[in-house]
């Protein structure tokens, strides 16, 4: 990709993201069709069947796809869902004999589903809000465990309200309204919500805090929020497809809705692709047709005049084996990690010309400053920084250095946040940052690149910077812009489209300070950038960082062990030791320090010495140059 | 002898289409083959069509009309189960045998009830599932007849305080021992106390140490927990030292339970049916094990040869196929002759009356019968 299609590439995503969310739509339509054209009224059957599973999985892939969060709470969900629905829309005859002491403010109603379901998605987005509270404080799998403990409790008050839900008994009596064509739409309806989610801001903050909790936060995203948000959207759609399983099944009992259902529907999810609409989609196309393919074959059939016998079980073998399959040969699912369909460096879309112009370079920022005020950290008893002081001003580089577990990492990890400082205190021109949140020290113009990469793996290229500038404030196509202008600043352009997980080391590297530098930050903290980059990267680099920081002014706070390379860029230097500062001045002072030296190859050596008998061993590898 | 059950079903397939001339009745069967109904479903799927083999050798129901089976695996799903009926229905299903528990049964009959094709459930016995329509039919003895005649013989012991064990989780396990204190007060005995389970609960010790703190103390437990359940439950309790008199359903109808040994000597339970040496359900018994090799075991073998009977004097009884006419000729039959027992439609909410036999669990294994009888329609506790 030359620079020309690199302009165009925004609008290409927004073609390759549409056409991504047809193929979803025309997988299901096709599935649907060969059923129903083919196999008449049982495949029609099949494929109602096949619909509310999608719209239940599609609903479910809306937290975990975007969370990487597994829930089994949905079963909760579906359950509210269809029992609110079953009540609402109930003949009042059939009700006064199946629930005769439901509450007053319940009973009677006898609405229709379409006015019954905006009451229930309401109900479910109010439930999911309260439990949402919870849920995304966690991750990973106490997360999970938190969903399957909401089922638990969700059953149990199910199977205990008696008056409501009579109990472990089966509720009756709710129309069965469900057919095809609202089976199909509702589908749709799903699909087309959970794509919109995924692209949209939302979803891809969702998705870069599912990659990287740290790297997120980092650039100002709440992961909490993230995860609030993709739960409550989840939770209201999966009670719409609860009322509809309820609608279409015509009785029930919270059994129903309890670890059977959540199993078979995150089974679907899993094999399909969790990550992914296609995924969910496909998923439950794939087990739909391979369960009902092969139990046609269960109750003994005739075959070319040989009768075979019944064999019962085959759907739950055929079922176990392909998930063991899809585990074993495509772990992440039979689509994978990313959306079916083209990706927008196909070339399909190489006639699609239509450029967004990169945004020009930022004005210069106003003059401020970065000071660190006696900040201090103790890792069980060991001083990692201690009473550290130190300034880092718009317009200049300031090198840190010191040797390996000086504590310069933690050092910026105090100042971003990801750390609480035991004492002291880091303030921006004046206004204090130790207290607020690593989200709000990115908002307050402080943006940063790790020690370890940390890129969202699951992006691309474009979006791991697209996601910086949306989490800065940028909106729509601005955000664009200010995403193109970065990674042809940092020679990313012909990687666009490129996933980060495949890029090159030395691509990454720059993938993240282009990611760093698209929050258009005051100060930029750059923890190592030039690590493990070989010499003319290293040059390459440090060119790109000199023209961002004259044209437009920022700070940048360096830390690296490539003292050549930090001394190159630098205009003052930081020397940490054992936590603490031990030198700081310009960088020929700070080379000829005593202190440095000592601190760098050990005590008993003097400058003079070394300059005398290592000049050709340690100190050009260390960079310092006499 | 899962070889044996396929050759005879397989030498029936083939029976039936060699005799396909006459007119056939197609009789759809929801059978759970894995899942939580599985033990229940299989036993009697297998009875059911070995009955309907030897009707059909026989020239058909009532010599007229050859059964034709249409038989699918709902694994115990709800939704499985909803679609299965509807396609028994396309294939053109007369009457349909739905799955031994509620849920499965009142979702189908919700689907044949616009046809009016009658349904009748394999075992299950919740009193509550033959209110969809009047074209549902339970076959069992439904479990507020047996908490009945158990609540009766309880009396009759001269028993008086009695402690019930249940879980709210499944339909039968709260039933039976809510229908038992019901019958049991009314007769003038008293609950001193109620405890709930969970369905899988491994540790029963704080239900047998608030047994052992009841004031005063129950002379009889009844709980209609079913395994493992039981077994965890019994013996906490007869390890806590206490030896009270212990009464079940007829889920404790079971080789496994009677195994147990000492802690389940002298259990009292329920149950559809006893093999009293020269019945007709000790010659079915030895006609099922001759042909098949399998031993039924429990009472669902021959309930579902009985639904088979069934339908066979409802048919005769309609004088036709229709299944309006068999709906209302079922809801009319009173001492229809069956196997197990003998069963009365008229006069019920379509669970038939039907004996029911209070057994007792001995220390070898063994159970021995304490008596047959039939509820009093008259004090039976409402669904």
């Amino acid at each position: 990709m030359g620079d020309a299609n690199l302009l165009t590439f925004p609008a290409r995503l927004r073609a390759a993201n549409l056409v991504r969310t047809l193929v979803c739509l025309v997988v299901l339509a096709v599935a649907v069709a060969v059923l129903t054209l083919v196999f008449g009224r049982s495949g029609e059957r099949i494929a109602v069947q096949m619909c509310v599973n999608v719209a239940a999985v599609v609903a479910l892939g809306v937290f975990c796809g975007n969370t990487g969060i597994v829930s089994f709470g949905h079963g909760a969900f579906m359950a509210i869902g269809a029992y609110l629905s079953g009540i609402l829309t109930m003949p009042a005859g059939i009700q006064r004999t199946s629930l005769p002491d439901l509450p007053a403010f319940l009973a009677g109603h006898e609405l229709s589903l379409w006015t019954a379901l905006p009451v229930v998605a309401l109900t479910g987005l109010v439930f999911a809000a309260i439990s949402g509270t919870a849920i995304a404080r966690l991750m990973g799998a106490s997360a999970a465990i938190a969903s399957l403990g909401l089922l638990i409790i969700t059953h149990g008050v199910a199977v205990g309200a008696r008056e409501i839900t009579r109990g472990s008994q089966t509720f009756f009596g709710v129309p069965r309204v469900v057919d095809l064509s609202l089976a199909f739409g509702a589908a749709v309806v799903f699909i087309l919500l959970a794509r919109a989610y995924r692209e949209s801001p939302a979803g891809l903050f969702a998705r870069a805090a599912r990659d990287d909790d740290a790297a997120a936060a980092a650039l100002g995203i709440n992961p909490r929020r993230t995860r609030f948000v993709s739960w409550c959207l989840s939770g209201a759609m999966c009670t719409v497809a609860g009322a509809l399983y309820g609608h279409m099944l015509g009785a029930f009992s919270p059994a129903s809705f309890y670890l059977s259902l959540v199993f078979a529907h995150v089974a679907m999810m899993i094999v399909g692709g969790m990550a992914s609409v296609g995924g969910a989609v496909t998923g439950v196309i794939g087990i739909t047709l391979l369960q009902d393919g092969v139990r046609q074959f269960e109750g003994g059939v005739e075959v070319f005049g040989v009768a075979l016998p019944e064999v019962f079980g085959l759907t739950t073998v055929s079922l176990g084996l392909a998930i063991l399959l899809v585990i074993w040969l495509r772990p992440t699912g039979l689509v994978g990690r990313f959306e079916l369909g083209p990706g927008a460096g196909a070339r399909i879309f190489e006639r699609i010309s239509r450029e967004t112009s990169p945004a020009r370079a930022p004005a210069r920022v106003s003059e401020e400053i970065l000071e660190a005020e006696q900040l201090s950290k103790s890792f069980a008893g060991v001083k990692a920084v201690d009473h550290m002081t130190f300034a880092a001003p718009t317009g200049r580089v300031t090198g840190l250095i010191g040797p390996n577990g000086a504590g310069k990492s933690t050092l910026v990890n105090l100042i971003t946040r990801q750390y609480h400082a035991d004492g002291g205190k880091t303030l921006l021109s004046g206004r204090d940052l130790s207290t607020v949140s690593a989200e709000n020290v990115a908002r307050a113009g402080i943006s940063r690149s790790f020690q370890n990469l940390r890129l969202f793996q699951g992006l691309t290229v474009y979006e791991n910077v697209l996601v910086s500038a949306l989490a800065a404030g940028h909106r729509g196509a601005q955000a664009a812009a200010v995403a193109l202008r970065e990674l042809r600043a940092f020679d990313l352009g012909d990687l666009a489209a490129t996933r980060a997980d495949a890029l090159s080391y030395g691509a990454r590297k720059r993938l993240e300070i282009a990611r760093a530098i698209a929050q258009e930050p005051v100060i930029l903290l750059l923890d190592e950038p030039a690590a493990g980059m070989n010499p003319a990267e290293t040059d390459d680099l440090a060119d790109r960082l000199m023209q961002i920081r004259d044209e437009r002014g920022i700070g940048i706070l360096l830390i690296d062990h490539d003292l050549h390379f930090v001394n190159r860029l630098s205009g003052w230097t930081v020397v940490m030791h054992r936590g603490t500062l031990i030198a700081e001045g310009a960088p020929d002072e700070v080379r000829a320090d005593p202190a440095v030296i000592e601190a760098y190859i050990g005590r008993g050596r003097t400058a003079a010495a070394i300059t005398r008998t290592t000049k050709e061993e340690t100190l050009p590898q260390q960079g310092v140059r006499p | 002898m899962t070889f044996k059950k396929l050759l005879l079903t397989t030498t029936s397939a083939l029976v039936l289409t060699g005799a396909a001339q006459a007119e056939d009745y197609v009789i759809g069967v929801m059978s759970a083959q894995s899942g939580y109904l599985a033990p229940y479903d299989g036993p009697a799927y297998a009875g059911f069509q070995f009955c309907v083999d030897q009707k059909n050798a026989a020239g058909g129901l009532n010599g007229e009309y050859m059964v034709k089976t249409i038989v699918k695996d709902t694994r115990s799903d709800i939704a499985e189960g909803v679609k299965v009926v509807q396609e028994m229905l396309d294939d053109g299903a007369q009457f349909i045998v739905s799955s031994a528990d509620a849920d499965p049964t009142i979702a189908a009959a919700q689907i044949t009830m616009a046809d009016g094709i009658p349904t009748m459930t394999f075992a299950g016995t919740a009193p509550v599932l033959t209110q969809v329509g009047p074209h549902v039919f339970g076959s069992y003895p439904a479990d507020n007849q047996q908490g009945a005649v158990l609540a009766a013989y309880a009396r009759d012991q001269g028993l008086e305080n009695v402690y019930l064990v249940k879980s709210p989780d499944s339909a039968y396990t709260l039933g039976g021992p809510e229908y038992f204190g019901e019958v049991f007060e009314s007769l003038g005995g008293n609950i001193v106390g109620t405890s709930n389970y969970s369905l899988n609960q491994p540790d029963f010790s704080a239900i047998v140490t608030t047994i052992k703190a009841a004031e005063p103390q129950p002379d009889v437990i009844v709980t209609w927990a079913w395994e493992p359940d039981f077994p965890a439950f019994i013996k906490a309790l007869r390890g806590a030292g206490l030896d009270t008199q212990v009464m079940g359903g007829d889920v404790l109808d079971t080789p496994t339970v009677r195994g147990l040994g000492d802690v389940v000597d002298g259990v009292v339970h329920t149950s559809g049916g006893f093999p009293d040496e020269g019945s007709d359900y000790a010659k079915f018994i030895d006609d099922f094990k001759a042909a098949t090799g399998t031993t039924p075991d429990n009472n669902y073998y021959v309930n579902g040869c009985d639904i088979v009977n069934m339908i066979e004097q409802a048919v005769a009884a309609a004088g036709s196929t229709d299944p309006v006419a068999v709906t209302e000729a079922m809801a009319e039959i009173e001492n229809g002759k069956g196997i197990m027992s003998d069963f009365t439609f008229k006069g019920t909410d379509r669970m038939p009356l039907r004996d029911v036999v209070v057994a007792r669990i001995t220390g070898d294994g063994e159970k021995e019968f304490v008596k047959r009888t039939k509820a009093d329609p008259a004090t039976l506790p409402k669904p």
